[in-house]
């Protein structure tokens, strides 16, 4: 019922455009929970090139000990 | 033990990391409603971030230096309180304060009626309750402060590996030699791998809080720029045949790019330092009295200091790297 | 290539205080301007680029142009048109002329005299790229503007393109790729002169006052320099073996 009613007023938040009306404190804090989401989006990002950074290395690494 | 450096940095990023996600935010005032107040009875609903309002919870209007006590007051939870009051005409300014305990939300309401002012009444001092080590609290950013010790780090780190490619640069000038040219090149690897999370996370951290995912605004220009730069780079390395040549044309390119990089990223946002949307730049209450917040340097520094050792950590890997390959090879 | 010839290191002991040529300056500036009358198809080609790119934009716009609008398509046109120009500068010789005129001259004195020159040439197309667009595209836009700091800002502008582009041309033209690898090279090394350049003369064309907008103009002057003083530093770098 939670993810319903915020997935209706982030759709909600498209339709009133931001020059329209003050934004209600709820879709200023966009995806709710103070946007503590956004900090955890940042991380994962992160987290998430690096680790494919990781793996291309650790593959380039095994190829060269393959060839030697 | 050489790898010294590795541990402090792996152990800094962990201390920055699980600090800036377990230090909670400080208690504020996010919400009133309604946010108009006229002459009369007006009951005002108050939502608070992290606070922990109790049955004694004290309520006050404050306009220029004059006080209006509730006359009631309800905890709905933690959270939430109501406040009855009675609103006198002819108040002084248009916008009026409102304070529960020792928190202010300054301009909540727009005053109607004003006048030259209303007979002041004392309402009981809240005595201040400490809350312990926390993060600053800013509208528009709430939680997303955290940022701080992850998306701006990822900058640091680029600048940090582009300094060590243009050192490395200056030297092949010096010395011709093809491993510091090799260097050289793999530190800039590296660094447009910083610069593409900084860009990403940037954009995500900009769709949050200034609504678009990128706008006309002078550091993403600069990290616009650098990336091409870097791009450029690469292609011109790409384009030349000859080794020595091409470490000869790539470090003289890097050199030059680097400082009038320099340039444009410190010396021309001086210049126009009218809009930007960036906090501490224009006209934003933004990073300027959150950078001298001790609060949030403590895990600042050492946060970008681990990033920074993380990076040079990959680009140690992929110079190794590198070297095996050439060796391989001949 | 590099037959062999073996140029003194020029930044070897003794040669930090050199002073700058400038009899060298002087005769391989004369040569510069001799060798471009005698092509001058080259600026007939330069111009008839301007000029076609403004018709385009007269032809695209139709109605009127929104200050901000005609400013900044005014630097768009400019910006290729220096690639266009500047491209051609270490170009038009071989590497073997190239290597003859090195065993004569100080190869900082070269870098000196062509960023001069191209300076120069950058100063005439610019004035003469704003008479064609105005021409096409409506001068009212110049009506409050101050038409003095607008001018110093299109000069200005000209040589800051010249200044970064004459050691990108060089090192496009030592790679051997032309005029493309110097458009990728050149593009983002010119672009925050560009933003800055494009702000100035916003400002000059809204009529703002000299003290607001002195900080640009100082600022693009000691872009200019700087710019320079590199390009004397590192281009002989380009010929070391």
């Amino acid at each position: 019922m939670r993810t319903f009613l915020s997935f209706l007023l982030l759709i909600l938040s498209f339709a009133a455009r931001a020059e329209s009306a003050a934004p209600s404190w709820l879709e200023s804090t966009l995806y709710g929970n103070g946007k503590i989401n956004v900090v955890v989006a940042v991380v994962a990002v992160i987290i998430l090139g690096i680790g494919i950074w990781l793996w291309r290395m650790d593959r380039r690494i095994s190829k060269l000990e393959r060839k030697s | 033990m050489r790898n010294w450096w590795k541990f402090l940095g792996i152990g800094l990023l962990l201390f920055a990391s699980v600090a800036g996600f377990w230090v909670p935010l400080a208690p504020a005032l996010v919400h009133v409603s309604p946010d108009r107040i006229a002459p009369g009875p007006v009951e005002l609903t108050i939502t608070g971030y992290n606070t922990r309002f109790g049955p004694g919870a004290l309520v006050s209007l404050k306009n220029a230096d004059q006080t209006i006590c509730a006359k009631s007051v309800v905890a709905r939870d933690a959270g939430h309180v109501t406040a009855r009051f009675e609103i006198p005409a002819g108040m002084k300014e248009n916008l009026t304060d409102v304070a529960v305990d020792d928190l202010i939300y300054t301009g909540a309401l727009f005053t109607e009626e004003l006048g030259s002012g209303i007979e002041s009444s004392i309402c009981p001092e809240p005595y201040p309750s400490p809350t312990g080590f926390t993060f600053p609290n800013r509208s528009i950013l709430y939680e997303s402060i955290r940022n701080l010790h992850f998306h701006v780090p990822m900058w640091f780190t680029m600048i940090a590996l582009m300094g060590i490619s243009v050192f490395q640069s200056i030297k092949v000038l010096g010395s011709n030699s093809l491993d510091q040219d090799l260097t050289a090149e793999m530190a800039v690897r590296i660094g447009l791998v910083f610069c593409v999370l900084g860009l990403v996370t940037g954009a995500l951290w900009a769709r949050a809080t200034w609504g678009a995912f990128w706008t006309n605004d002078v550091k993403l220009n600069g990290a616009a720029v650098t990336g091409l730069i870097y791009v450029a780079y690469l292609v011109l390395r790409g384009s030349v045949q000859d080794a020595h040549k091409r470490a000869r044309l790539s470090a003289i390119y890097n050199i030059f790019a680097f400082i009038l990089l320099v340039l444009f990223l410190f010396v021309v946002p001086r210049l126009n330092a009218i809009d930007s949307l960036h906090p501490g730049n224009g006209g934003n209450s933004g990073f300027n009295d959150l950078d001298l917040d001790s609060r949030l340097r403590m895990i600042f520094y050492p946060a970008v200091l681990g990033w920074i050792l993380l990076g040079c950590w990959m680009y140690d890997l992929r110079v190794r790297a590198a070297r095996l390959a050439n060796a391989l090879d001949r | 290539m590099d037959a062999g010839y073996h140029f003194p290191d020029p930044w070897s002991h003794g040669n930090y205080l050199r002073p700058v040529r400038t009899a060298e300056i002087a005769a391989l500036l004369r040569m510069e301007v001799a060798l471009d009358l005698r092509q001058r198809a080259a600026w007939a080609g330069m111009l008839l680029y301007v000029v076609s790119a403004v018709y385009v934009c007269y032809l695209a716009v139709k109605g009127g142009l929104s200050l901000a609008t005609w400013n900044a398509l005014f630097w768009i046109i400019l910006l290729f048109a220096a690639f266009n120009a500047l491209a051609r500068s270490f170009q038009r010789e071989d590497a073997g002329r190239q290597l003859y005129l090195y065993t004569l001259v100080d190869p900082r004195s070269v870098v000196l005299a062509r960023a001069l020159y191209n300076g120069g040439t950058m100063v005439v197309l610019s004035l003469l790229s704003l008479a064609i667009y105005t021409l096409l595209l409506g001068s009212d836009v110049l009506e409050d503007a101050d038409l003095p700091q607008f001018l110093l800002a299109v000069i200005l502008g000209g040589i800051g393109f010249a200044s970064v582009l004459t050691l990108i041309s060089a090192i496009a033209a030592r790679a051997g790729n032309g005029i493309g690898l110097m458009a990728i090279l050149g593009f983002p090394l010119v672009l925050p002169l560009l933003l800055t350049v494009m702000r100035a003369s916003k400002l000059a064309l809204d009529g703002v006052a000299w003290s607001v907008t002195s900080t640009y103009f100082g600022g693009l002057v000691l872009l200019d320099v700087i710019t320079i003083t590199l390009a004397w530093i590192l281009f002989p770098y380009l010929w070391r073996d």
